[in-house]
C-alpha cells in the first residue's frame, strides 16, 4: 500500500522527483512576480486552512478545534522532463506563519532571498532563518526601476553575509534574470561555495 | 478570503467528515502521489477522489493535486490519506533534495533551466 505500481507501458525510469525551492523576502519585494515570471503555469494559489491550534494560540482548551483563518500559498512549476520538476514556493510574508516555513523548508534544495535595496532590513528574518538551519540560499537583489543600483559588496556588508553566499542583481520581471538567479542557486546548493 | 459564503466550507466538511488534518503522517507538498494501477475504487467515492485517481495516473506532487482540485492543502491531504488507506494511491515520502540530486539530475536541471 505504501507504493504504487508503475504504469503499464512505461519503462523503468528514475522515480518521479519534485525539487523544492523557496522564494523568501519581505512583503512586496516581488516573490509572486518572480514565481510568475519563470513558472510554466500561472502561479498556482492554494489556501491553507489554519486552526487556532495550528497558529499556537491554544488558549481555548476544551473548545473544539476550529478553522479560523487561511493563508495563501503561491507556487509555480518548471518541468524539466516528465517526472522531474522544480517547484517554487513563495513563503508567507507574515511572521505568524513561521511554522509553515518549517514545513516548506523541509528537504528543500535551497532558497532565494529577494532583497529590495530600499528596505534591505525586510529580508533579515529570511536570511537568519536559512542561515540558522543550514539551508543553502542566494540573495537576489531586485533592481526595481528607480531603485539605486547597489554594489553587491555593500549589500553583503549590510546583510552581514558570509563571503561565499552568492548575490545576484536581478529583475524578477525578466525571465533571463530569474533563470540566472535559479541556476546560481542550484549550482551553489549542489556544488557548494 | 474569509468566506461570507458558507457553501464551500460545508462542502469541505462533507468531503473530509469535518477533519481539518489527515490522520497520521502529514504528506510533504512535494511528496509524489501515484494512483495504484488496477486498484478498484469503491462505488461511494466523491468526485474529488475520482479526480485524484485520474490525475495521479501520472505521478504528481501533493501541491499539484491541491491546485488541480482547487482545495486547501490540508483538505487535499485528508483526501489523499483516505485514498491511501483504501490502497488506491501510493504516496512516496520525498528525501531531502541534497540526497536525491546526483550528477545526472543536477545536469538535467541546469540544462533545463538554461533552455527555458
Amino acid at each position: 500500500m505504501g507504493y504504487a505500481a508503475s504504469e503499464p507501458g512505461t519503462t523503468a525510469v528514475a522515480p518521479a522527483l519534485a525539487i523544492k525551492i523557496l522564494v523568501a523576502g519581505g512583503f512586496g519585494v516581488g516573490k509572486t512576480t518572480m514565481v510568475g515570471t519563470i513558472s510554466e503555469i500561472r502561479p498556482l494559489h492554494t489556501e491553507e486552512l489554519l486552526s487556532d491550534r495550528g497558529v499556537g494560540v491554544d488558549d481555548t482548551s476544551g473548545v473544539e478545534e476550529k478553522i479560523t483563518t487561511t493563508v495563501a500559498l503561491d507556487f509555480g512549476r518548471i518541468t524539466i522532463r516528465e517526472g522531474l520538476w522544480l517547484y517554487l514556493f513563495g513563503t508567507p510574508g507574515q511572521d505568524r506563519f513561521w511554522f509553515m516555513w518549517d514545513e516548506l523548508a523541509l528537504g528543500a534544495l535551497g532558497a532565494v532571498v529577494l532583497a529590495d535595496t530600499r528596505r534591505l532590513q525586510d529580508c533579515f528574518p529570511a536570511v537568519d532563518y536559512f542561515e540558522q538551519r543550514g539551508i543553502p540560499f542566494v540573495v537576489g537583489v531586485n533592481c526595481f526601476e528607480g531603485a539605486r543600483r547597489y554594489d553587491p559588496d555593500k549589500v553583503r556588508r549590510a546583510l552581514g553575509l558570509n563571503p561565499s553566499i552568492p548575490i545576484v542583481l536581478c529583475d524578477v520581471r525578466e525571465r533571463a534574470s530569474v533563470k540566472e538567479v535559479l541556476t546560481t542557486l542550484v549550482t551553489y546548493a549542489v556544488e557548494g561555495p | 478570503m474569509t468566506g461570507e459564503d458558507p457553501g464551500p466550507l460545508i462542502r469541505l466538511f462533507g468531503l473530509t467528515g469535518g477533519r481539518a488534518r489527515p490522520q497520521g503522517e502529514m504528506f510533504d507538498l512535494v511528496a509524489i502521489v501515484t494512483t495504484v494501477f488496477g486498484a478498484r475504487p469503491p462505488a461511494d467515492l466523491q468526485p474529488e477522489h475520482h479526480a485524484v485517481l485520474a490525475l495521479c495516473r501520472r505521478p504528481k506532487p501533493v501541491a499539484d493535486v491541491a491546485a488541480h482540485l482547487r482545495l486547501p492543502v490540508n483538505i487535499t491531504r485528508v483526501i489523499l490519506g483516505d485514498l491511501r488507506r483504501e490502497g488506491l494511491v501510493g504516496i512516496e515520502r520525498p528525501r531531502p533534495a541534497a540526497q536525491t540530486i546526483d550528477e545526472r539530475i543536477y545536469r538535467e536541471v541546469l540544462d533545463g533551466l538554461r533552455s527555458l
